[in-house]
Order: C-alpha cells, then structure tokens, then sequence
C-alpha cells in the first residue's frame, strides 16, 4: 500500500516535471490549430488525475501463490543483476560482443544458481555461437571490439 | 467470391516453398520461445523483427514469420502449463486447471495433441470469420474520417480498461503511459523536439523494439531472480501421443462454441486471449454442470480454453489489418514490424496489398496445420528443453536480447534505455500494473495525435467534429457503455458483499 502510494506520487511529480518541461513547445510557424503541445499535455493530465486517485485510494495488490516475498537478499540480487546489465551495456562496444557476454554471462549465470565450471564452459560456448549466428549466419552486425585483431 | 479469389491467390503467395520454410521456422522458433520461462508470444515477436530485417525478408515472409512465431508461441506456452503446471503467459492459467491434471492421469500426449487440435479447431473457425468479415470491415472503414479514427482509438483505450476486470485505473494509468511515451522525439508536424532532453538518440523518439524487450524481457529477467531455488520436476510425456477419434469427437461441439466466442473476444480491442480462454472456461463449466469434472483433468475444461486462445489470436488480427488499431500486444508488436516496413495496416491494405492481407491469412492456416503435425515427432525433444536450468537459459535471454536491441540502431545508448525502461517495467509488476496496455498506448499515440490534429485541422479547431457524424456518435457510445462496465461490476461486487453482511 505504502509503495504503491510513493510510486503514484512519485509518478506524478515526473508528470508535473515533463509537463513543465512541454510547456514551451511551441511551433516556430504553423498552419494548424493544434500545436505539438496539446496532446502530450492531454496525456499527462489524465495520467496525474488517475494516479492522484491511485494515491488516494490504493488498489490492493493481489499476490499469487507463488510469488514469494522480497527479502533483502533477493533484492540484493536484483541490484546485483542489473548492475552485470549496466556494465554489459557499457562494455558491448569497447570490450566486444563476445568478451563483454562472457564478462556478464557467467556471473549472471551463478547468480541463478549455476556452479563455476557448467556456467563458464556454457556461457563462453553460447557467446561465439551467438556472435557467429547472429553476425556471419544473420547479417546482424556485431562489435567485435578487443577480438578485432583477430579478424585479420 | 471476389474474397474466395483472393484467398486462392494467398495460399499461392503462403504455399510458395520459400514461404512455407518460413512458417515452418517460424512455428519451431516459436514453440521452443513459448516453452523456455521468461519469453512469451511479445518477446519472440518483437526479438524477431530487428533480424527478419537484417535477413531482407520481403514483407509477406516476414510477417508470416511473425505470424507462426505468434501461434508457435501460444502453442509452447501450452507444453509447459500441461506438463509443468507452470502457465507460460497469463492466457494459459485456464489450460492448466485440467491439463495438468490429465497429465498426471498418464494422459499427457492425449491432452497435448488434444490442446493442439481444440486450438487448430479454434484458429479454422476464426480465420474462416476473418475471410469473411474482414473485407466487409475493410469497406466500412474506408469511411473513417480522422475524427472517426480518433474515436475509435479512444474506445480501444477505454475498451482496455473495461474489460481489465479488478483493476481498470492501473491498466488505464498504463496505457496513457504508452499513449505519452509515443509523444518522446521530433513532432513531424511541426519539427519541434518533445522530450529529448538534447539527446540525439531520442530524437527518433524511442524505438518499439527497444520499449518492448525492456518492458518484458528485463523485468521478466529480474522477476526470474525471485524462483531461482524453485526446482520443477516436467511430467513425463510417455504412453499414447495422439488423441484418439472418440475423444475429438467428444469436444467438438465445445470446440465450435468456444471458438466462435473466442474469435468475437480476440477481435474486440483489449480483450484478448486471457479474457477468451477464462470466459471459454467458465461458460463450458456452467453447461456442462454436475456430470463435467472440471478441474480434475476433464477434456473438455482442457479443450474449451485452447480453442478460444487459438481462436482470439487470430481474430485479433482484424482489428490489425483492417483498422490498424492492434487488439492485443503481440498484434501491436506486428504493426510495430509493419511499420519497419513502411506498410501502414488499415483499410487501404487490402487494396493495395492483397498479397500480404491474404498470403497472411493463408498462412495462418498452414501454420496451425504444421503446429499440429509437428506436435506428434516434435514433443518429447520440447519436453526436454523444459529441463534447461535458469542458470543456463537467463544470460542466454539477455545476451539475445541485447542482440536485438543493438540490431535496431547499432547504439550502446538503446541498451541503457533498455535497461532503464526493463527496471521501470519491474516496478510497474511488482505494484500490478498491466504491460500490455503500454505497448498498445504507445502504438496508438502517435496514431491517435495525429489523427486529432488532422481533425482539428480540418474543422479549423473546433471540437464539434469529434462528434458529429453518425459514426462517431455510435463508437462514443459505446465508449461510456465500457466505461460504465467496470463500475457496474464494481457496484455489483459491493451489493452482494451488503446482502453477505446483511445475511450473518
């Protein structure tokens, strides 16, 4: 309930911040009546009108059965978990697809529960069977990054 | 008997060899994304459009391709609710109810073959609808003026909500949240840079692809976090594979009735395949009555469900293809891909490209013929891959999905906005918002603002001509009928918890 009240005023303070920031937008010239305003500003409004309700009057959350609770370690994890993301994204350029799967991958990889060696021989082998799927067999290009030299 | 011309001329276009090794890919591919946790029909669609790009598919392959992706997908969200009691996505909660339960008799083949035939029966009865009423549908909304259009966008809107059943004011504060991100980037009309915060990459607003994989694959990669000590043991699939005459026999007429149900449900926008297959369960269980025994492994509770699934998706793509309004969100992911095409669903498409209209619908036909058969050979090697652990299969999913995020625009910057957005999309489940509902207001939008403006434009802006031809009257009304729906039933639930209190 709390969080769900946070979360809806939270929501609405970025609402009030992007209408804010609409506010200005106005065509230098234009032949219409309708500017590049009014629609997101219609947007936003009926957006904050249903969220200050859901701030009132929080909607139950219904859990499932098997949904357990979040526990300070699971939300470790979660923080853990997108934080490898974050550094995939960081490294896909510099490092290379395949050195910066691998970076993430196997961590990843124990942090659902796999042992070292299956996760390291599996994500290492699924990473250049990905990058040689995807970039030779698919034409979807891929960086290769510190490998580059082995390309020539 | 122009439609019955037109449909030969598709089956040409689908049964082409070329086209039929695509849809036969396209059902393996999306049996296996149905059956591995985590990805569902919106993923494997939209994974696939970034590299149905890169291969150079001409359009009708690749939406055939996208198209048996989909029914693939329901198909394998199948597998691992009948023999794991695990639903793959929210519309097979009802399959398992008494698909489970068949397969713990030793009836696992009988009811996975059965499920594959009741959706193949429920996809016929839909596609021979859409042959029939699409066309007509296409020739009436020729008709729609753009402030018809804007109404009857307003109504999908709303529609969504309605038939949200217990929770309307999450799943509208959804989609407006779609609805508002489809504003981010350059306005074409004016040139005006909205929300980009001078970042050159938002100028193109965000990309579809991008919204999707972050709002399901990352929240869905973190939701799996939380089952990591959850072993599952897969009932074994042994014994007889297919479903013998007396037992098809035995469901048909439930096959028929929840088919025709399941295809008026898929083609209304909002209600979709969860709704179809809950109603199909329920309807089934009140007519059968005392001699059914629902919910402990009844064919028919099995059979009711699966048709109206396989019937909703495929009448959700009428609203798609004549209208272009998308009825459920993995049809909102395919108008994405259209548009990656420069094919703009709606009306005009049958006229201008029956190849695709109708290569498509044919198509739909074959796959759900090759879903079938593949079923008999295919299903104890999908059996196996439900063994692969989380370990193995979740830096998979995110390696993958990273690939097609980064097959779109070749930026590390759509990555972190993945990622981003995956976090938001976390929260947003966690507190039991709605997803969908984000991706059909982000369709939408950008459908939806232009169309107001051009109305506007055109009454010089006077509002009055949101409202003024027959038609728009006639969708408005329906509009505060769906409005009024969720606060009926709210009323109702509240009268009978008085009269329970007023009993004690």
């Amino acid at each position: 309930m709390i969080l769900q009240r946070l979360f809806a005023l939270f929501l609405l303070a970025v609402c009030t911040a992007l209408a804010v920031m609409a506010w200005p937008y106005q065509a230098a010239f234009s032949y219409e009546p309708v500017g590049p305003r009014a629609y997101p500003l219609l947007m936003l409004g009926l957006m904050a009108a249903g969220l200050l309700y859901l701030a009132f009057r929080p909607t139950p959350i219904v859990h499932k059965d098997d949904e357990p609770q979040l526990d300070r370690e699971t939300l470790n994890k979660i923080g853990l978990c997108v934080a490898l993301l974050l550094v995939f994204a960081a490294t896909f350029e510099p490092l290379g697809f395949i050195v910066s799967s691998i970076l993430i991958g196997v961590p990843m990889a124990r942090l659902y529960g796999g042992r070292w060696l299956p996760s390291v021989v599996i994500i290492g082998l699924m990473s250049i069977a990905l990058y040689w799927l995807f970039d030779r067999v698919m034409d979807v290009p891929l960086p290769l990054g510190l490998l580059d030299v082995l390309e020539n | 008997m122009d439609t019955l011309g037109y449909l030969g001329q598709g089956f040409g276009v689908a049964l082409s060899p070329y086209n039929l090794v695509t849809a036969l890919a396209g059902t393996l591919i999306g049996t296996v994304v149905g059956l591995l946790p985590g990805l569902g029909p919106i993923n494997g669609v939209a994974l696939l459009i970034p590299i149905a790009f890169a291969l150079g598919l001409p359009p009708e392959s690749a939406l055939i391709l996208l198209a048996a992706v989909y029914l693939g997908c329901e198909y394998g969200g199948r597998i691992s609710s009948i023999l794991l009691n695990i639903p793959g996505e929210a519309s097979t909660v009802m399959t398992t109810l008494d698909g489970y339960p068949m397969a713990r008799q030793g009836l696992a083949g009988v009811a996975l073959s059965l499920s594959a035939w009741s959706s193949f029966i429920g996809a016929f009865i839909a596609t021979c609808g859409m042959v029939l009423f699409a066309p007509l549908l296409a020739k009436w909304a020729i008709a729609f003026g753009p402030a018809e259009y804007f109404v009857l966008m307003v109504f999908a809107i709303v529609c969504l909500g309605g038939m949200a059943g217990d929770r309307p004011l999450k799943t509208f504060i959804a989609a407006l949240i779609g609805l508002f991100l489809s504003s981010v980037g350059i306005d074409a009309n004016s040139g005006v840079y909205r929300f980009t915060g001078d970042s050159v990459h938002l100028a193109d607003g965000i990309q579809f692809v991008v919204l999707v994989l972050g709002l399901f694959s990352i929240s869905e990669i973190l939701l799996l976090l939380e089952k990591t000590h959850h072993g599952h043991e897969a009932v074994k699939a042994t014994g007889r594979m297919l479903f013998n005459f007396k037992e098809a026999a035995s469901v048909f007429v439930v096959n028929i009735r929840c088919g025709l149900l399941g295809f008026i449900m898929g083609v209304l926008p909002g209600a979709g395949a969860t709704l179809a297959s809950a109603v199909a369960y329920m309807t089934e269980k009140r007519i059968a009555g005392a001699s059914g025994t629902f919910g402990k492994g009844d064919k028919r509770g099995l059979a009711a469900p699966e048709t109206a699934i396989g019937a909703s998706c495929c009448g959700a793509l009428v609203p798609m293809l004549t209208l272009g309004v998308p009825g459920s969100g993995t049809t909102a992911v395919m108008i994405g891909a259209l548009t990656l095409y420069n094919i703009t669903p709606g009306p005009m498409l049958f006229a201008q490209q029956p190849d695709i209209v109708w290569g498509l619908i044919a198509s739909l036909f074959i796959a759900n013929i090759m879903l079938v058969i593949l079923n008999i050979p295919m299903i104890r090697i999908f059996t196996r891959i439900l063994a692969v652990p989380n370990w193995a299969l979740v830096p998979v999913i995110a390696i993958i999905t990273a690939i097609g995020v980064y097959a779109v625009h070749a930026t590390t910057f759509d990555l972190f906005l993945m990622i981003g957005i995956g976090i938001f999309g976390y929260i947003l489940r966690k507190l039991d918002f709605p997803l969908s509902p984000i991706l059909l207001g982000f369709i939408l939008g950008g459908l939806m603002e232009q169309n107001l403006r051009r109305a506007l434009s055109i009454s010089n802006g006077a509002l009055d001509i949101l409202w003024s031809s027959p038609i728009s009257i006639s969708v408005w009304a329906l509009t505060i009928a769906m409005m009024l729906l969720p606060l009926l039933r709210i009323w109702r639930k509240r009268s009978l918890q008085r009269r329970a209190l007023a009993d004690v």
